[in-house]
């Protein structure tokens, strides 16, 4: 069987797939390249409308602080002083943020520290997790019942309501869980009203009957839907504090149901973050009244025009139990509100009395200063005109656009639908610790590298090379998806994942070598064992690194932070070096050997 | 291509039967007593598992751990656990979170009568049901893990082929946690990291030696069992030397120079790769042949023409 003449040259590639390799490489190594440069701490500073900054002026008052700066770039209106010592950038910020309070608003931030030509072929430097870099870690609980219990509390009262207003008797209404009441009574008949009633007016709500009782629950995509909004609607409120404590690079994500998770790279004060985190929301409508009235207080709106309200607003944000825009007649944005019974009367007595009358919608946000005292802000977000009497549900119209709508409901439920956030993990991480994180990181790697090379070149010397090329590009390949990947993050354990990678790595080129010793003691010649040897290794390499890769899958879906760190390496990794274990390797021993025909070599 | 063309005889081969014997019954002795010493000693959980605050801290390096414990017992009303991290002044303070953040007592001010300087290098609070949380989803990637690769396996290999991987995969896995078990070394978040990663070592080294049997089952359907075992370990032995080999010099790398944060990992690993190789060379090869693999497994293949 040993064919030397065979029709179909042996060993050979296509010149596309030289190509396509030498492509891939060369891509994945630019991208790879900035990492290897890291970044420089900064500062961004970004100038607000109808102010102006000038390079000039910053690198002033930097000089006069003591504080050197690496170099100060101007995009728009944007600003950003790169700084040679970490240690300097909270006191820039401190300083800048002082000098050009008016003028700006001043973030931490970062810089990627690769050339120029480089960054302008729009490759980014790998992101950093926060065990690499330091800062602040949050895991926020939305407490999802209070919500639920809020819908209920809606439905119930509108039960109350319409039994009494039906004349019904001996109705019973009971709140059981969360998302569930129970109404008992004797009565086929009115029982059958209640289900229609609860049909007709609240179709979210499944009745379930047994016996006496009906069982009024929350639908499941109900709850869902619910769910989602008030994530959602956390999710931004978080998105737009942290934007206020000046950190660029912050990461707010969902994490599963109902769990937040902040991330602060570079902030080391947990105590001011969380004040800012923790703060609460509140909304009250208020009577507009006359500047000259008694009563008034006055308040500024988001144009920070004064509107003069009555002290004593008409009712509180914890009236109302949902918000939602939607598009009312002709088009036109107008929001929804859902009061509970008692805001109901309030809000109708009130609205009965002032038709024609401008009505103001104000929203304040607690929080602790950095003495932590409490502090309160207050905005007018709204002001309306009342058309008619209104009841426990009403619309304001005149909110401007679909997203200002949006945005009011938002702001409305925030005031009240919101559900409580707990703090259930806080994790901090020193500045000194990433650094030393990355340098041990990277010192085992070195180590792990070097010594596999070694080992390799020694144990298969004619072919140990290939081995080494190969394990080499796999890493360049590795760092290069890392970068280019959106969304991927290098973590500590991430790392370890990086280390492990190598060690197993070489794995596909030992089974490839191991059955070419094997064909070639065959007696074989050179040529044919390396043809029969690639042939016969992949299913046991593709066999071998499936279910390595399941693991990393399993990992990745289920773990979080770091340990999604470690499971992306680990998969890319065995990705990369299936890549370049049999295609890359499979390339260059073509080129060398391919044409090599002696038998008993020794590999 | 017909290579049944081998240098090894099989007689030659048959002092490798009573080392696989051996080994396998080893092996499954040495599982019983791991399970007992999990069963015994338990976990010391860490902080990502059972919530609570642990804080590294960096003072000088005069200070021992007995000038820190009383102070921190006496603040936080309750034992806190005082160890000594990597490198000399730098303390590990672990103990259970105090809710109400008013009556948290403030660090800097419990440690101000040691009179240093004192500097929090890193903190972590997790609430207890984050902990609790995060055993369900630990408990459960495992469990999602093995699912699938039980899938796999039977998807690719013949049952009592596959039986031998899986029952390698369990022993590795049972021996690294026993480990953890007995030196109440903390199993955290990147142990169980290393444990899923070992989920996936082991198989990979069992998988090549169970594609050798089903290949030389196929090639020498005459042979007996004992003796294809014996081949296909022994073919493939200078491979899983190799990569073994490589995979534990990166481990130990890690080990040496990836400092604290990473040691649990790379002990876990260790521990792993090395069981890993060890079992699939003994329990792994043998308990498909207790189980009565026949060369018939494999020798459906000439499925008449196809429709």
């Amino acid at each position: 069987m040993k064919s030397k003449s065979n029709t179909k040259p042996l060993n050979q590639y296509a010149q596309w797939k030289y190509w396509l390799l030498i492509c891939t490489l060369i891509i994945l190594f630019m991208s790879a390249l900035p990492s290897w440069y890291g970044e420089d701490p900064a500062v961004q500073l970004a100038v607000k409308p109808t102010q102006s900054l000038t390079v000039e002026q910053i690198h002033h008052v930097l000089q006069q602080a003591g504080i050197n700066s690496k170099r100060i770039e101007q995009q728009q209106d944007n600003l950003l002083v790169v700084l040679d010592d970490p240690d300097m950038q909270t006191q820039a910020k401190k300083t800048l943020a002082q000098q050009f309070e008016h003028q700006a608003q001043v973030t931490l931030a970062l810089a990627p520290a690769a050339p120029d030509w480089l960054l302008n072929l729009g490759v980014k430097p790998i992101k950093l997790g926060l065990d690499l870099r330091g800062g602040v870690q949050f895991l926020l609980d939305v407490d999802l019942d209070l919500v639920f219990q809020n819908q209920a509390v809606l439905v119930s009262d509108a039960v109350k309501q319409f039994v009494r207003e039906q004349h019904i008797s001996g109705v019973m209404v009971r709140f059981s869980t969360g998302a569930e009441l129970t109404v008992n009574s004797a009565s086929d008949d009115a029982r059958g009203q209640i289900r229609q009633f609860i049909g007709q007016q609240y179709p979210q709500w499944q009745v379930t009957g047994h016996q006496q009782t009906l069982s009024i629950n929350l639908s499941q995509s109900e709850q869902l839907k619910l769910t989602n909004l008030t994530v959602q609607q956390n999710l931004q409120i978080m998105r737009s504090r942290i934007e206020e404590l000046g950190i660029t690079e912050a990461l707010v994500q969902r994490q599963g149901e109902n769990r937040i998770r902040i991330e602060l790279p570079g902030v080391q004060d947990p105590a001011t973050a969380k004040n800012v985190i923790g703060a609460t929301a509140s909304l009250a409508f208020y009577p507009v009244v006359q500047a000259d009235s008694l009563y008034a207080v006055v308040m500024n709106d988001e144009q920070n025009k004064p509107v003069y309200v009555s002290k004593k607003p008409v009712l509180g944000g914890d009236h109302i139990i949902d918000a939602r825009a939607t598009t009312g007649d002709f088009g036109m944005a107008k929001v929804n509100i859902s009061l509970d019974a008692a805001g109901g009367k309030l809000m109708s007595d009130f609205s009965r009395d002032n038709i024609g009358k401008p009505m103001a919608t104000a929203y304040s946000e607690y929080s602790r200063d950095q003495q932590g005292k409490a502090k309160q802000t207050t905005k007018i977000i709204s002001v309306a005109t009342i058309q008619s009497q209104l009841g426990n549900r009403f619309e304001i119209t005149g909110a401007g656009s679909h997203q200002e709508a949006q945005q009011l409901a938002l702001l409305l439920r925030a005031g009240s639908m919101t559900a409580p956030v707990t703090i259930v993990e806080e994790r901090t991480i020193g500045p000194s610790l990433g650094a030393e994180n990355i340098v041990n990181g990277f010192a085992a790697l070195a180590l792990g590298l070097s010594a596999t090379l070694l080992f390799m070149a020694c144990w298969y010397r004619r072919l140990g090379w290939v081995a080494n090329v190969a394990l080499i590009a796999n890493l360049v390949m590795l760092f290069g998806l890392l970068a280019l990947i959106p969304g991927a993050v290098l973590t500590l354990p991430g790392i370890a994942g990086l280390v492990l990678t190598v060690g197993m790595a070489v794995d596909t080129n030992v089974l490839i070598f191991e059955r070419i010793k094997e064909k070639l003691a065959e007696g074989r010649s050179f040529a044919s064992a390396i043809d029969v040897g690639f042939d016969s290794a992949f299913s046991t390499i593709f066999d071998a690194n499936f279910t390595t890769m399941i693991t990393a899958v399993v990992l990745f879906s289920i773990g979080n932070g770091p340990i999604q760190g470690f499971a992306l390496t680990l998969g890319l990794g065995l990705l990369t070096s299936m890549f370049t274990g049999i295609f890359a390797s499979r390339a260059l021993i073509n080129l060398v050997y391919g044409r090599d025909t002696r038998r008993a070599i020794k590999v | 291509m017909n290579s049944t063309q081998t240098n090894y005889s099989t007689d030659k081969l048959q002092y490798l039967t009573k080392w696989r014997y051996a080994s396998s019954l080893i092996s499954i002795a040495l599982m019983l007593l791991s399970l007992t010493v999990i069963g015994v000693k338990g976990f010391n959980w860490g902080l990502d598992f059972t919530g609570g605050v642990v804080t590294e801290i960096q003072v000088d390096h005069s200070i021992t751990a007995s000038e820190i414990q009383p102070l921190m017992t006496a603040a936080y009303k309750q034992d806190v656990s005082v160890i000594s991290a990597s490198e000399p002044g730098r303390w590990v303070l672990r103990y259970a979170n105090i809710p109400d953040e008013n009556q948290r007592p403030e660090l800097a001010e419990v440690l101000a009568p040691l009179n240093t300087d004192i500097n929090v290098l890193n903190s972590s609070i997790v609430g207890p049901q984050v902990g609790q949380e995060l055993v369900e989803q630990g408990g459960l990637a495992l469990l999602v893990a093995m699912l699938c690769i039980m899938g796999y396996l039977s998807f690719r290999f013949e049952w009592r082929l596959a039986s031998g991987a899986l029952f390698a995969l369990v022993h590795d896995v049972v021996f690294v946690l026993a480990f953890f078990a007995l030196s109440q070394m903390e199993f955290n978040l990147t142990v169980l990291a290393a444990i899923m990663a070992i989920l996936g070592y082991s198989l990979n080294d069992s998988i090549i030696i169970a594609d050798r049997i089903r290949e030389q089952l196929v090639a020498k359907p005459q042979w007996n069992i004992t003796n294809i075992n014996n081949l296909a370990i022994k073919s493939t032995f200078s491979r899983t030397m190799v990569t073994s080999g490589t995979t534990l010099i990166t481990v130990v790398a890690l080990w040496i120079l990836g400092g604290a944060p990473l040691e649990g990992f790379s002990i876990a690993m260790f521990i792993g790769i090395l069981t890993g190789t060890w079992s699939s060379i003994s329990i792994g090869a043998t308990l498909p042949e207790f189980l009565g693999l026949k060369a018939e497994h494999y020798q459906v293949i000439p499925i008449p023409d196809h429709p």
